[in-house]
């Protein structure tokens, strides 16, 4: 062996195959130039713990299925999408291009399933309780996540310009104009002047497909990896359980490969939606036209929504105070919660928990059916 | 020794302060590099939409449009959106149509005036008669011209 070469360790000869197989040739062979093993080592070593609520572990990365056939499907709406025209080339999209409007249904299905099973995956962290120390940093980057997919959702709605992106967008910049501090300042630099305009979608087209993808690439590596180096939470349920009863499944790849049928499943449900619901492209946007009847926001912003239509005239800034507020509290549970398992506090967080499951629940059904 | 350790402490002070330095030249220069950045990132102040006399033509409706009492449309100048109607009495009005709630355009409805976004509810007047809007609308004055309509500067009307 050449002396710039690498011994391969005695370790990673047990594991791959036999060295007179191809594959096993090549593993040799690359381990040979490239000493990587201390990192698939390290990525082998993450195991998913079995218990009666495992079932939610599969959210997140059901969240990180959706978000590919987001980029996926992303890209290939650009190929059509033309900023300076907006509502004709999406228009073009949805009638001429073949498997036009298919695309951009699955576009639209995904991004709303994604958002829901990152809600799902957040509030199960939050009963679980995965958020405690030394897991901190994993919620933050988790809530983080959560707020840029819902960016990705606000921005992508003004891109179509039709009547409802329009409107949309202009209670959206209206409320962030009315927040105090940077309020007025960001919402003018989002908005690109006074008004929405065909401006606005230059600033929205190039968050939408540059900066925050760029922004949740590198959050998702981060929540990866922290769950990666601390391994998974245990409930405190197993926890408590002694070591010979404690069962866990190996990420790579006998629960990986546990996820795929899931993964599969989703897939269909997800062009089945798309193929009997697919998404409506309504009247271009008139800037001067009055709002149209009816109109409501994406089912992930109809609490706050219906929020808006609950607090009126000075009370508006009660309603934006507690939608401020939520968030910020999600963010400082970590902290709050002293991680004791007969400590008060856990159950009021859990009580919180539910009072907010319970409450946004409540206000979107409400917001959906008034 | 102690002489030793006075010149090192000297010398680390020396070392701080050329550093702090360093870091403030640091932030300038990228402050510097930032600001063209922000600048045209950052809107820029739109062109006065009236003219010296303080009037500015409304788009989007004629005065035939809205000839009898009771009539009205959505309309808009350079400056916003407007809703412009005749009063029952047949009065010519115009007023902003940006809600003063959430921002979406009024639509003017004979005797009153609504908000489909979050069911705001205003009097002819403009004035914020019930639902989330917090303010009254803006009210322009409002000319007809040769058949066309114009809006005043609203501190000139």
């Amino acid at each position: 062996m050449a002396d710039h070469m690498h011994t391969v360790p005695e370790e990673a000869l047990k594991e791959l195959p036999p060295a007179h197989k191809a594959l096993g040739k090549l593993g040799r062979a690359l381990l040979a130039r490239f000493p990587v093993w201390p990192i698939v080592d390290f990525l082998r070593n993450k195991k998913v713990p079995e218990h009666r609520h495992a079932a939610w572990y599969m959210m997140g990365g059901l969240a990180l299925f959706f978000f590919a056939i987001q980029v996926f499907t992303g890209i290939l709406l650009m190929v059509y999408y033309r900023p300076a025209e907006p509502w004709q080339s999406v228009q073009r999209i949805v009638m001429e291009v073949p498997y036009g409007n298919l695309m951009r249904s699955i576009h639209h299905w995904s991004a709303n399933l994604m958002i829901l099973t990152l809600f799902l995956h957040m509030f199960s962290a939050y009963f679980m309780k995965a958020y405690r120390a030394p897991r901190e940093g994993t919620w933050l980057v988790g809530l983080a996540l959560l707020g840029l997919c819902m960016a990705f959702g606000f921005s992508g709605y003004l891109l179509p310009w039709d009547d409802l992106s329009f409107f949309a967008t202009n209670v959206g910049l209206t409320e962030m104009e009315k927040a105090p501090g940077l309020g007025p300042w960001l919402a003018s630099l989002l908005r690109g002047g006074p008004a929405v305009t065909t401006d606005t979608i230059g600033r929205f087209y190039v968050l939408h497909v540059v900066v925050l993808p760029l922004a949740v690439l590198g959050l998702i590596g981060m929540h990866l990896l922290f769950v990666q180096i601390q391994g998974m939470s245990e409930p405190d349920s197993f926890a408590a359980l002694p070591a010979c009863q404690k069962k866990h499944k190996k990420f790579f790849f006998d629960y990986f490969a546990s996820e795929i049928p899931v993964w599969l499943a989703a897939f269909a449900l997800l062009v089945a939606l798309s193929a009997i619901w697919p998404r409506a492209l309504e009247a271009e946007a008139d800037p001067f036209g009055a709002a149209p009847l009816g109109i409501k926001p994406e089912w992930y912003f109809l609490a706050q929504y219906q929020a808006l239509k609950l607090f009126p005239g000075k009370l508006e800034y009660a309603g934006m105070a507690l939608m401020g507020i939520v968030p910020l509290l999600c963010a400082l549970v970590p902290f709050f919660d002293r991680a004791v398992p007969s400590d008060r506090r856990g159950t009021w967080i859990e009580r919180a928990g539910v009072a907010l499951l319970v409450g946004f629940v409540v206000l979107t059904v409400w917001g959906w059916i008034s | 020794m102690t002489d030793s350790n006075t010149t090192r402490r000297e010398g680390d002070g020396g070392r701080r302060r050329f550093l702090g330095g360093l870091g403030l030249l640091s932030m300038a220069w990228a402050g510097g590099l930032l600001y063209p950045v922000y600048r045209y990132l950052a809107p820029t102040i739109p062109k006065d939409p009236f003219d010296a006399e303080g009037k500015a033509p409304v788009e989007g409706v004629k005065a035939e449009d809205i000839a009898q009492p009771g009539q009205g449309r959505n309309a808009g100048f350079a400056g916003g959106g407007l809703v412009v109607f005749r009063t029952p009495e047949g009065e010519l009005r115009a007023l902003s149509s940006k809600c003063t709630h959430a921002g979406c355009n009024v639509e003017f409805q004979g005797g009153s005036i609504h908000c489909h976004c979050h069911g705001g509810v205003y009097d002819l007047e403009g004035k914020n008669v019930s639902g989330p809007p917090p303010k009254p609308l803006t009210r322009y004055r409002v000319a007809e011209q040769g058949g066309l309509l114009y809006v005043y500067r609203p501190d000139k009307a």
